[in-house]
């Protein structure tokens, strides 16, 4: 979706515009070159591309974890200024691509945002929690279960549960299937499908897999600094 | 009580026989130490003669702007030193460093001169003096762990904190962990001094004032107001200095550690 799409911008209560977006790494390199962003839930849209060729520095754009120049961020009929970027990432809001944890229990992984000013009146729920550790296969840890030396795909499931739980209207998920078996790989791609046509809410996935690509409703190709 | 034995020349030429006891040990063991001994006895010297006759100085002129000019010095040097010793730094840090100290300092060291101790005139060096020092030389090291322990915590748990923004965490909601673990490290030293204060150790203060003469009772009441003292000076200037650095090191878009 690039500059073309703009004129999309009033993409109505629920809609996310992001753009355009400009953004040019350390090395000097323009990544990003006047990428809008425009969506209407439900949608599930995947972004592939060459390695190297920005896709994890725009999802980091749009959360606003980097420097790219973004002039315009709006959720429904909100815009959000650089200043209420920690509002704008509670609702658009991004699985890093490494998976990160937080020291701690599944539990305090799957929790500790409910309890930021942001949250506003969400509320962590255990059961929701259980039924979606058992749909990813991570059940058998158990919420006390600490996280140190859970595996990269162990990790990524969890972080997929964390934002599902959270539940934000924009989820946005940096190669969230990473390191799982194919099955497994299919069953958190559908419940990312689910949830964007559930709730609905707007999914943006990078994705190298092929195969789940031709299953979203949205395919984009970034290259040379815009998608196509 | 009231008196105590005034050291001459003298005493102090036979008091330079310890270090050279300690020469000694460096040259036979092969330290390599000596050199390093004798210029530090050397400095020790000279600094703390040099300190002798400013302060003979400011007791005798005992004027509240050369006090205060002397603090202003003792504090500039001591915010120095703190960054210094720091394993990290980053751009600004002198600032942070100065302006908590002085903040630290001002709050803590008018509340025990003024209001506990009831120092009359308000500036007498006698008091003012030694308690803002001792300020100014516990606040540094608490500052120094504080401020080693967050830039560590920024550097090693970095995806953490950005796992906290991504969910919608302020600034402070990201970074309140680190903050606790360094402000809690940064007053390690003082619980631990209280804690065996008067079994392992005499504290220095207190030993002074035995030995120049004051009632041990008196030394006493002196020193537990000297330990919480230092105790809310850790406690204030490391949070403090945490806040300032959060606020510096994490902008809305993440950790931004500027090394220097």
């Amino acid at each position: 979706m690039d500059e073309t799409q703009s004129s999309k911008e009033d993409t109505g209560l629920k809609g996310l515009y992001c753009g355009p977006i400009d953004f040019t790494d350390p090395m000097g390199r323009r990544l990003l070159r006047g990428i809008t962003i425009s969506f209407t839930p439900p949608t599930l849209c995947v972004i592939t591309g060459p390695s190297g060729s920005g896709k994890t520095s725009l999802l980091r754009a749009i959360s606003g974890l980097n420097k790219a120049h973004v002039p315009k961020r709006r959720l429904g009929n909100r815009t959000y200024s650089d200043r209420r970027l920690p509002e704008w990432r509670s609702k658009v809001t991004l699985l890093l691509q490494d998976a990160p944890c937080i020291e701690g229990t599944i539990r305090d992984n799957l929790a500790f945002a409910f309890s930021f000013k942001n949250a506003l009146n969400k509320e962590f729920s255990e059961k929701e929690a259980c039924e979606l550790l058992k749909r990813v296969g991570l059940d058998h840890f158990g919420l006390d279960h600490t996280v140190n030396g859970l595996s990269g795909g162990e990790r990524h499931r969890l972080s997929l549960v964390r934002g599902l739980l959270w539940a934000p209207p924009v989820l946005l998920a940096d190669e969230p299937l990473s390191g799982l078996e194919p099955e497994l790989a299919q069953v958190c791609f559908e419940l990312l499908y689910e949830y964007s046509h559930k709730r609905p809410a707007v999914v943006i996935c990078v994705l190298h897999q092929e195969r789940f690509a031709r299953q979203a409703d949205t395919v984009l190709r970034l290259k040379d600094g815009t998608l196509h | 009580m009231g008196h105590y034995i005034e050291l001459s020349g003298f005493d102090l030429f036979l008091a330079v026989g310890l270090i050279v006891i300690a020469s000694v040990i460096s040259i036979s063991l092969r330290l390599g130490l000596t050199r390093s001994l004798m210029v530090a006895a050397s400095r020790c010297m000279l600094q703390l003669g040099a300190i002798g006759i400013v302060l003979k100085k400011i007791f005798q002129i005992n004027s509240p702007i050369l006090v205060i000019g002397w603090l202003a010095i003792m504090l500039v040097m001591a915010a120095r030193e703190a960054v210094r010793r720091s394993k990290s730094k980053y751009r600004g840090i002198n600032m942070d460093a100065l302006s908590t100290m002085t903040f630290t300092s001002l709050v803590v060291g008018l509340l025990v001169t003024q209001v506990v101790i009831k120092v009359r005139p308000w500036y007498d060096p006698q008091y003012v003096i030694p308690i803002f020092g001792m300020i100014f030389g516990n606040s540094l090291n608490g500052i120094c762990l504080c401020l080693d322990r967050f830039l560590e915590y920024l550097r090693s748990r970095r995806q953490e904190v950005e796992l906290r923004l991504c969910f919608g965490a302020t600034r402070q909601e990201a970074v309140i962990d680190g903050a606790r673990q360094a402000v809690r490290t940064g007053m390690i030293p003082i619980i631990n001094n209280m804690t065996v204060a008067g079994i392992v150790s005499l504290p220095g203060m207190m030993t002074g004032q035995i030995v120049a003469g004051a009632s041990p009772v008196q030394a006493v009441a002196y020193q537990i107001v000297i330990m919480f003292m230092i105790a809310a000076s850790n406690a204030l200037g490391a949070m403090l200095l945490a806040t300032l650095a959060a606020r510096r090191l994490i902008s809305n878009y993440g950790i931004e550690l500027n090394d220097k």
